[in-house]
C-alpha cells in the first residue's frame, strides 16, 4: 500500500487537481484491506500488553511470589531454614501440598492486578476511546483482552504452580518431612487448579476493572471480596449464615478444588469449581452489559 | 462526508447538543467553532458512536459510524492528544490500533514519518510534549488513509513551525478530495486554515457559512476623513444613519455605503482626503455571532444585559441631528 500523504515539507506542492481521481484511487487502494476481525483485536491486544512493562512485572511478580512463598514455607517445614519463634500451625499445616503452595494467600492480589489494569489503564488514559472508535461493536475489545489475558495467564500460573509444588516437594524431602507427588490422588487437581485459580482472578480483575472503570476501586472492591469479606465474615456472622454465605465467596469456593482434601467447611471439589467459575463469568458478562450501554 | 439531522443530546435538564443539523462536504477544510462548552466535544463523540445520541442522526460517508466494518478507512478521528499509556512507544500505541484494522507495519512507519515523530517513535510515549502527543494524535487519524478526517482542537499545544505544518496538512488533505473537519475555540485559528465554517453557541446551530461570506457580512462601518468634519457630518445625516467621530477625527459613517458617502461628499464639493471599508476581523465578527451564546463570560457583561461588547475601538456613538 503506498500513501498519498505527503511528507510535511512536500505538503504546498500538493496538486489538487483531481480529487476525484485521488478518492478513487484511495478507494482502490483500500480495497485490499481487511475489515476489523476478532483476531485483529485479539492481536492489537496482544500488542497492548506486551508493551508496557508494567503487565510484564505484574504477571511474574505473581508467579514470583507463588513460587518464593512456597519454598520458603518448604524450607521452614522442612527445617533447613529456622522456625520463627511464634510460627504456630500455619494453612494448611501438615499437608505437603498446601505447605507449599502457601503463595496461593498473596498472589491473587497481584495477579488481579495484572487483570484490571488490563482495561483501566485505558479509561485513565483516554485510549479506551481510541480503542473503541476503532471497534465500534465494543464487545470484541472485551471478549479480546479476556482470551489474550488468559493466554498468557493461564500457562504463565499453572507452569509456575508445578515448579512450585515440584521444588517445593524437593526442600520438603531435603528436611526430612513428608511429601506427596503428583500422581497421589487429587494432587496434580490441586497442583493445577491453583494455576487455573490465579487466572481466573486475573479475568474476574478484568471485568471488575471494566466494570468499575477505577484502577483504585476495583482493587478495593476484589481486595473487599477475595480478603476481606471471607476474614470478617468468618469473626463477625452468626455461624448460621456463614454456612451458607463464606463457602460462596471466590477465595474459599477456589479451596475446594485447590486443597487436596477440601475441609468439611469448604463445598465439594466440583461444586467450588462451577461456583468459582461463576465467578468469573458472571462479572464479565456484566461487564459486556455496561460496556455496551454506557457511554464510553 | 459528514451529515447531521437533528442532532440532540441532553444531560438530565441541561441539552448540550440541540437539534443540529448540517452537512460537512470533501474537498475544502470545514472548521467548528464555537465557545468553550458550546457542545463541539459532544457533537463529535455522537459521531463516532461513543455516546448515543437522545434524538436525530448523524452520518458518515454516507453511514452511520457502528455501521463501518473498517471505520479508521471512513473516518480518522483525534478527540484527545493526551489518550497514550505513558508506557508504551508511539510505534507500539500505532501498532495497536493498526492490528484492529490489519493494517501494516509499514504503513504505521509511514504515519510516523509524516508527522515527523521518527525519532521517538520507539521510546516511552510518557515524555512527550503535548505537541508531540498531537502529532501522534493526527498519526493515528491518518493510519486507515481515511476519506474524512476529524481533529478537535489539534492545533492545541503546537509551536508556530507545528501551527504551519497542520494547517498545510489539512489543506493537503482537503485537496486531495478528503472531508476535513476540524474544531477550534480560536476564530483566529480558523480564519487561516478553513474554506468553511459551522458556529455553533449553547449546542445550536449559530452558523453554517463560508469564511468569503463571513468576511463579506463583516462591513461594519466606512471611515471618512475631511477637513471638513462639520459639514460632512449635515450631508451625511439620515435616519438609518449613524456617524461616530474617532479619536483622529475621522468620522465612521454606518449606515451608508462606501458609494453614497462619496457620491454625496462630491454633491457637496467638500474635499475627503480617506474613504475606507471597515471591516471587523473575523474574530470581531465571530464574538459577535456568538456574544449570546457563551456559556460562561468574564465580566464584561451585567446580569441580564447585553452581550460582551465587540472589542475594537468603538467610539461613544451620537446621533447626528436628523
Amino acid at each position: 500500500m503506498t500513501t498519498t500523504l505527503i511528507p510535511p515539507d512536500l505538503t504546498t506542492a500538493i496538486t489538487p487537481d483531481h480529487p476525484a481521481e485521488q478518492a478513487a484511487a484511495r478507494e482502490q487502494r483500500r480495497s485490499g484491506d481487511q475489515p476489523a476481525r476478532f483476531a485483529g483485536v485479539v492481536r492489537s491486544e496482544w500488542v497492548k500488553l506486551r508493551s508496557v512493562r508494567s503487565s510484564k512485572t505484574t504477571l511474574f511478580s505473581a508467579a514470583g511470589v507463588l513460587l518464593f512463598v512456597g519454598l520458603a514455607a518448604a524450607a521452614f517445614t522442612g527445617g533447613l531454614l529456622a522456625q520463627p519463634a511464634d510460627a504456630g500451625d500455619g494453612p494448611g499445616a501438615g499437608d505437603p501440598t498446601s505447605i507449599v503452595m502457601s503463595g496461593l494467600m498473596l498472589a491473587p492480589l497481584i495477579i488481579a492486578v495484572l487483570g484490571v489494569m488490563a482495561i483501566t489503564a485505558e479509561y485513565a488514559t483516554g485510549t479506551i476511546r481510541t480503542t473503541m472508535m476503532m471497534v465500534p461493536a465494543r464487545l470484541p475489545v472485551l471478549w479480546a483482552k479476556v482470551v489474550v489475558l488468559s493466554a498468557v495467564a493461564v500457562p504463565v500460573m499453572v507452569v509456575t504452580s508445578m515448579v512450585t509444588f515440584v521444588a517445593g516437594q524437593a526442600l520438603l524431602d531435603a528436611g526430612g518431612t513428608a511429601t506427596t507427588s503428583l500422581g497421589d490422588p487429587g494432587v496434580l487437581r490441586a497442583v493445577l487448579g491453583s494455576g487455573l485459580y490465579l487466572a481466573g482472578i486475573a479475568v474476574i480483575g478484568l471485568a471488575f476493572g471494566a466494570l468499575l472503570r477505577g484502577t483504585a476501586t476495583a482493587i478495593s472492591a476484589l481486595f473487599a471480596v477475595l480478603f476481606l469479606v471471607p476474614g470478617l465474615g468468618a469473626l463477625l456472622l452468626p455461624s448460621s449464615i456463614q454456612d451458607s454465605v463464606l463457602p460462596y465467596l471466590p477465595s474459599n469456593a477456589a479451596s475446594s478444588f485447590t486443597s487436596v482434601t477440601p475441609g468439611p467447611e469448604l463445598l465439594s471439589t466440583t461444586t467450588g469449581a462451577v461456583v468459582f467459575a461463576a465467578w468469573v463469568v458472571i462479572p464479565v458478562l456484566a461487564a459486556a452489559v455496561a460496556l455496551k450501554r454506557r457511554p464510553i | 462526508m459528514i451529515e447531521l439531522h437533528g442532532l440532540t443530546k441532553r444531560y438530565g435538564e441541561k441539552t448540550v447538543v440541540d437539534d443540529l443539523t448540517f452537512t460537512i462536504q470533501p474537498g475544502v477544510v470545514t472548521g467548528f467553532l464555537g465557545p468553550n462548552g458550546a457542545g463541539k466535544s459532544t457533537t463529535m463523540r455522537m459521531l463516532v458512536g461513543l455516546e448515543e445520541p437522545d434524538g436525530g442522526s448523524s452520518a458518515v460517508n454516507g453511514r452511520t459510524y457502528g455501521e463501518h466494518a473498517a471505520p479508521a478507512h471512513e473516518i480518522g478521528v483525534l478527540l484527545d492528544a493526551g489518550a497514550r499509556h505513558p508506557g508504551r512507544s508511539a510505534r507500539d500505541h500505532l501498532l495497536a490500533l493498526a492490528a484492529t484494522h490489519r493494517i501494516s507495519a509499514k504503513r504505521v512507519d509511514e504515519v510516523i514519518e509524516l508527522v515527523g515523530l521518527a525519532e521517538v517513535a520507539r521510546s516511552r510515549s510518557g515524555g512527550f510534549s503535548l505537541g508531540m502527543g498531537q502529532r501522534l494524535g493526527i498519526a493515528s487519524a491518518l493510519l486507515g488513509d481515511p476519506e474524512t478526517v476529524m481533529l478537535d482542537e489539534p492545533v492545541n499545544g503546537l509551536d508556530p513551525e507545528g501551527i504551519r505544518w497542520i494547517r498545510e496538512l489539512l489543506r493537503g488533505l482537503a485537496a486531495e478530495g478528503r472531508t476535513v473537519f476540524v474544531s477550534s475555540h480560536l476564530m483566529s485559528e480558523m480564519a487561516l486554515t478553513a474554506e468553511h465554517l459551522i458556529v455553533v453557541g449553547r449546542g445550536r446551530l449559530i452558523a453554517d457559512i463560508s469564511v468569503a461570506d463571513l468576511v463579506a457580512q463583516s462591513i461594519t462601518s466606512v471611515r471618512v476623513r475631511s477637513p471638513r468634519t462639520a459639514e460632512l457630518r449635515a450631508v451625511l445625516a439620515g435616519d438609518d444613519v449613524t456617524v461616530t467621530t474617532g479619536t483622529d477625527g475621522a468620522l465612521d459613517v454606518t449606515g451608508l455605503s462606501l458609494e453614497q458617502i462619496g457620491d454625496r461628499a462630491a454633491a457637496a464639493a467638500l474635499t475627503v482626503h480617506e474613504l475606507t471599508l471597515q471591516r471587523a476581523s473575523l474574530e470581531e465578527a465571530y464574538m459577535e455571532l456568538t456574544a449570546h451564546a457563551v456559556e460562561y463570560h468574564g465580566t464584561l457583561t451585567t446580569a441580564g444585559s447585553s452581550p460582551i461588547p465587540t472589542t475594537s475601538a468603538t467610539p461613544t456613538p451620537e446621533r447626528t441631528a436628523a
